[in-house]
């Protein structure tokens, strides 16, 4: 067998494990009791959750992304690139044959996620908040997504770097659940969660409540 | 002790775990986008300041009994064991450096509700014997006169009987009344201690012919700055009770913000479908008033400049953000916005019981500066406020920061604008000696 299938299979038991880890946290939430609320509505809940999952995230929507724009874009463009980056490697058994411009495009996006994550990862240790909010596993998440997405870029420009790409990939895959980048699961409870609260009280969004 | 404290805070801490506060517990990225939608962060810009470093305690803990990395290496994930020193730090960080104001919840690029795990704290704190002696005596003196009515009511009905008389003197209308107890009624009317939040209200209905009538217990529910759902769930009950046994089609809860919130929000969720009254604020009332024009309004009347501070309850918990607005643009000449306002505005700094504790006075001072830098901003000579915690916040603000300023209530600027036949100047003497006598009142109970 070769070193190329033994990673490769290395790669899917990873991705395996992080379904497999990844769903018994879903199951175990599930079975957690979820309130009612039986308070009747002021403004739509509909309209508060899909403002949430939609404008509600938008950088001018709320003065804290106003104010932080550069690190929420930042942000922003990492997780874009993660996603982009999870679905390459998925495909990537099967992305031999892209044609050189279309590998080039999906370099530069990945790169561009890993650059993201690592200015991140400076900002984190530079600034005082960020410091003093961090613990090693948030350095330690950032890292290995980060270098998931550079070992990625160099794989799409040189075939050859296709061992170290899935190396990287497995221990990333392994650490999603166990870590902070478990997060990625809970993150569209929290906008349903805070898009219901919003529009069933008629706090958000603004058109609910006429001019301003 | 030590270790029953901290078993049954753990126990605690298990049986609240539902949805809701297991995301709030995992989703945080410490991205620290949050700071500077806390007020105290604005006021004090330290990392403890932070809502999600405050929230940080809690994770600590919930990550050392729930999390498999965390039981091999804490300091990976900086988890903690819970501790008696813990459990203070809890109940300090729960009752005195978070107004569950959610300013930071509606800035959080995750949505991320950390007043729920503030609050969740202040269960735990509560359950744990760590909580603010004097709220916990505040609940109860509720719960015991709850408990039997008949003990105050003669007491009540003479007070009353005394503004019925400067009632009709302002109102013009000699069978003018402030009813109690009537069965029927369509609205019950739930005032706050002290004639400040009745008799202009009382004007008000008795002007535009309202079928109406006072409840004879105090809307305030000192039970929820607990954290302590069962007792909230007492003093909300005793209205419950008596708006069932009149038979109201509506609970009107006066100028407090968490009194709307708890009657509004989380009482039907309590009593579920027994649960079938309407419950609003009087501020919506007064709105609807103003759109149907039932009211006859001089807007001249309040020719100063005026300003709205939100209230956290009313309007980001609540979502009466336009009405207070409607009703001001009907009674005042000068009106202008507080920047940044509606659900971007800062809390006053003394909610979620702050205002009641006298230890929490310079803390409460230090976090509305944000509020009295904005108030000091807008020029306004007058600050409106439909809650009774903010006023007594902004007063207190308005001495130590030298504003300047007036604070009201919505519904005495409705009355000052109202073309009445009867005496204003009666009726603004006495609210203004009503106001006093309450304030002391507060003074004196805390």
């Amino acid at each position: 067998m070769s070193f190329i299938v033994t990673t490769q299979i290395l790669v899917a038991l990873a991705l395996i494990f992080a379904v497999f880890a990844f769903s018994q946290r879903l199951q175990a939430f599930s079975k957690l009791s979820r309130p009612v609320d039986k308070a009747s509505p002021k403004g739509s809940l509909q309209s508060g959750v899909l403002y949430a999952y939609t404008l509600g995230m938008a950088p001018w929507s709320k003065e804290s992304t106003r104010l932080h724009a550069v690190a929420y874009l930042r942000g922003v463009a990492f997780h874009v690139g993660i996603f982009l980056g999870l679905f390459l490697l998925v495909t990537s058994p099967w992305l031999g044959s892209l044609p050189q411009g279309a590998r080039m495009i999906l370099a530069i996006c990945t790169a561009l996620g890993a650059l993201f994550g690592f200015s991140g990862l400076i900002a984190r240790s530079m600034e005082p908040n960020l410091k003093a909010l961090s613990t090693r596993d948030d350095y330690f998440a950032v890292s290995i997504v980060s270098l998931f997405l550079a070992s990625e870029a160099l794989w799409l420009l040189l075939p050859q770097a296709q061992i170290l790409f899935y190396l990287v990939s497995a221990a990333m895959l392994v650490y999603a659940p166990l870590g902070k980048i478990r997060h990625c699961i809970y993150f569209a409870y929290s906008r349903l969660f805070y898009g219901k609260f919003i529009g069933s009280r008629a706090v958000l969004p603004h058109t609910q409540q006429g001019a301003r | 002790m030590s270790v029953n404290k901290v078993d049954t805070a753990l126990e605690m801490l298990n049986k609240q775990l539902n949805q809701p506060i297991t995301t709030a517990l995992e989703v945080c990225a410490r991205c620290g986008i949050c700071a500077e939608a806390c007020h105290y962060y604005v006021a004090e810009p330290k990392p403890e300041n932070i809502p999600a470093a405050r929230a940080e305690s809690l994770r600590q803990v919930y990550r050392s009994e729930h999390d498999f990395v965390s039981s091999i290496f804490p300091a990976w994930t900086g988890a903690e064991r819970l501790s008696e020193e813990k459990l203070a730090e809890w109940a300090d960080t729960a009752f005195l450096k978070c107004t569950l104001c959610y300013r930071c919840m509606v800035n959080c690029p995750m949505g991320l509700d950390t007043p729920l795990l503030m609050s969740t704290l202040r269960t735990i704190a509560t359950a744990t014997g760590n909580a603010p002696e004097l709220l916990e005596m505040l609940a109860d003196a509720a719960i015991e006169k709850g408990k039997d009515p008949e003990m105050f009511l003669d007491f009540f009905r003479d007070s009353i009987e005394d503004m019925e008389k400067e009632l009709r003197v302002l109102t013009g209308i000699p069978i003018a009344s402030i009813p109690l107890q009537k069965q029927g009624a369509k609205k019950l009317y739930v005032a706050l201690s002290g004639a400040h939040t009745i008799l202009p209200v009382a004007a008000i209905f008795e002007t535009v012919g309202e079928d109406w009538t006072l409840s004879i217990y105090e809307a305030s529910n000192y039970g929820i700055f607990l954290g302590d759902a069962s007792r909230a769930k007492t003093i909300a009950k005793r209205i419950f009770d008596e708006a069932k046994s009149l038979g109201v089609e509506e609970i009107v809860i006066s100028e407090c913000g968490h009194a709307y919130y708890v009657m509004r929000w989380l009482a039907p969720n309590w009593f579920g479908d027994e649960f079938t009254f309407r419950v609003r604020s009087i501020v919506e009332v007064l709105a609807e008033y103003v759109q149907s024009g039932r009211l006859n309004l001089d807007a001249s009347a309040n020719p100063e400049p005026i300003t709205y501070h939100d209230s956290c309850n009313l309007g980001r918990k609540g979502g009466v953000l336009e009405e207070p607005r409607i009703v001001l643009g009907a009674v005042t000449t000068n009106f202008r916005e507080l920047t940044p306002n509606r659900e971007e505005a800062y809390c006053c700094g003394g909610g979620a019981g702050l205002v009641a504790l006298p230890e929490a006075y310079d803390i409460r001072m230090s976090a509305g500066k944000p509020k009295a830098d904005q108030v000091k901003r807008s020029g306004a000579q007058v600050v409106v406020a439909a809650c009774e915690n903010c006023r007594l916040q902004l007063g207190d603000l308005n001495g130590y920061y030298g504003l300047g300023v007036g604070v009201t209530a919505l519904a005495d600027l409705v009355v000052k604008a109202m073309r009445l036949p009867g005496d204003k100047a009666t009726m603004e003497n006495f609210m203004t000696t009503k106001a006093t006598e309450t304030a002391e009142k507060t003074i004196d109970k805390v």
